[in-house]
């Protein structure tokens, strides 16, 4: 008896942390979609979201092709809670294309491509000042837009 | 008490696991930092890396720009639709059904859309995805009929919505094996569409999915390998790596440069991709004995 009651707190507890988790996951997606998206226009969201809960000291990157002749919105998007993000380009020598940096953040910025370049962006987390045992994470989501 | 002890050990192990992989994307790599505590030091350690795949609807607008034409008679027959009953096809052929709608409402062949928008909502329907393609996106999708852009958008949603809702629930696989079917169904488009009209332009475009292909693998190497419906689109996608090998997508020293109004201009000093006929033949071939065992 005690075996079976332990088998299915487990079994809830395993439950509520799959839809927790699965929650969270729906939470960064709503929050891009519906903040992130908007801001993208007038260029046309390229469906893929690149978009995941990050904590202070944290890193992300995605590694983007941009296709000759076409032109781009590039866009790191951060919930209010993580406050400014650091995110930069960089070229497939890691020369740095573009920079924002958390003091003078920007969202976005556009491109055109000459030819066809892979290029990768970086986005982390500066470490929260002052000792707290809280970590806060937030939704940080890259974001690409291009014209038809 | 001893036996107390089980359900949270299992619970703490699936926590853990969960934490190490939030969406499919992932991958944790370990770096050496400089630890200023043990806390700091496993969040400074942790690093998230995405790979981005060309949506169908992207790969659509590339080879419409690259000077393709428009032929239903390439794409998957709409009668094909019942004939899948496995899961795994199911997924697939909701991207590749998902590929050639978005080919046909690029093309502004809106008759065409419809017919593979009921497609794909059938196929949704069966992998039980019909809460985010759903009866009210059909009748959104028929007033837009006559608007391209808002039909375009609808679409894109939806494919967003679907995505969403697999990974959300945990359905990572059928979300992998959708985006295998889309991407598959596009290169075999650009390949059968450059074997009637051959461009540069689009030998160009069918070169650099070299890249892709790399992301698309690279992808699926996150995903639990005992699949055996992963694993075979695996074993697909690398034997058209194997074929791409040896064909050149430019490369040089990138450059960049920042215009008036702030638009930064990025390219290369290296040759424009581009793919011998021998090339061409042999990934034209190989895509559409893989897409046909997708289809039929």
């Amino acid at each position: 008896m005690r075996i079976e009651r332990s088998i299915l707190s487990a079994s809830v507890l395993v439950a509520f942390m799959v839809l927790a988790t699965g929650s969270v996951q729906a939470q960064c997606r709503s929050f891009a979609k519906n903040k992130c998206v908007p801001q993208l226009a007038p260029y046309k969201f390229n469906e893929s979201f690149n978009g995941a809960q990050l904590a202070p000291g944290e890193e992300a990157e995605v590694n983007l092709t941009f296709y000759s002749g076409q032109e781009y919105r590039v866009m790191v998007c951060v919930h209010q809670i993580l406050g400014d993000v650091n995110w930069k380009l960089v070229d497939s020598n890691n020369k740095i294309v573009f920079e924002s940096l958390a003091d003078k953040p920007k969202t976005h910025f556009d491109l055109k491509a000459n030819s066809t370049s892979q290029m990768k962006v970086v986005v982390w987390v500066p470490p929260t000042k002052g000792q707290s045992d809280m970590v806060h994470t937030g939704c940080v989501a890259i974001m690409v837009g291009f014209k038809e | 008490m001893r036996t107390n002890r089980w359900p949270a050990a299992f619970a703490l192990l699936v926590l853990l696991s969960a934490c190490g992989g939030g969406t499919e994307q992932e991958t944790l790599n370990v770096e050496e930092g400089q630890p200023t505590g043990v806390e700091q030091a496993r969040l400074e350690s942790t690093k998230k890396i995405f790979y981005s795949i060309p949506s169908p609807m992207e790969t659509a607008a590339l080879l419409k720009k690259a000077g393709a034409s428009y032929n239903k008679n390439i794409l998957n027959d709409v009668t094909n639709v019942d004939k899948y009953t496995a899961a795994s096809k199911q997924a697939l052929n909701l991207g590749i059904y998902g590929a050639d709608l978005s080919y046909a409402s690029v093309f502004n062949h809106t008759q065409e859309s419809m017919f593979y928008t009921s497609c794909a909502k059938r196929l949704a329907d069966r992998l039980g995805v019909s809460s985010a393609f759903n009866d009210s996106t059909l009748e959104a999708m028929e007033k837009s009929q006559n608007d391209r852009d808002a039909l375009l958008d609808i679409i894109s949603e939806t494919y967003w919505e679907v995505d969403r809702y697999l990974k959300v629930n945990d359905r990572e696989n059928t979300s992998a094996l959708m985006i295998v079917g889309g991407w598959v169904e596009g290169l075999y488009i650009a390949t059968q569409v450059a074997g009637a009209k051959s461009t540069p332009e689009l030998r160009q475009r069918i070169a650099e999915q070299k890249i892709s292909l790399g992301d698309l693998i690279s992808l699926l190497a996150t995903y639990d390998d005992s699949d055996p419906a992963l694993q075979s689109a695996r074993e697909d996608l690398n034997s058209l790596q194997a074929l791409y090998a040896d064909v050149k997508i430019g490369g040089g020293q990138p450059t960049s440069t920042t215009q008036a109004d702030g638009i930064i201009v990025v390219g290369n000093d290296g040759e424009t991709a581009a793919l011998t006929d021998a090339q061409l033949n042999a990934i034209r071939e190989r895509v559409a004995a893989i897409r046909n065992s997708y289809i039929n």
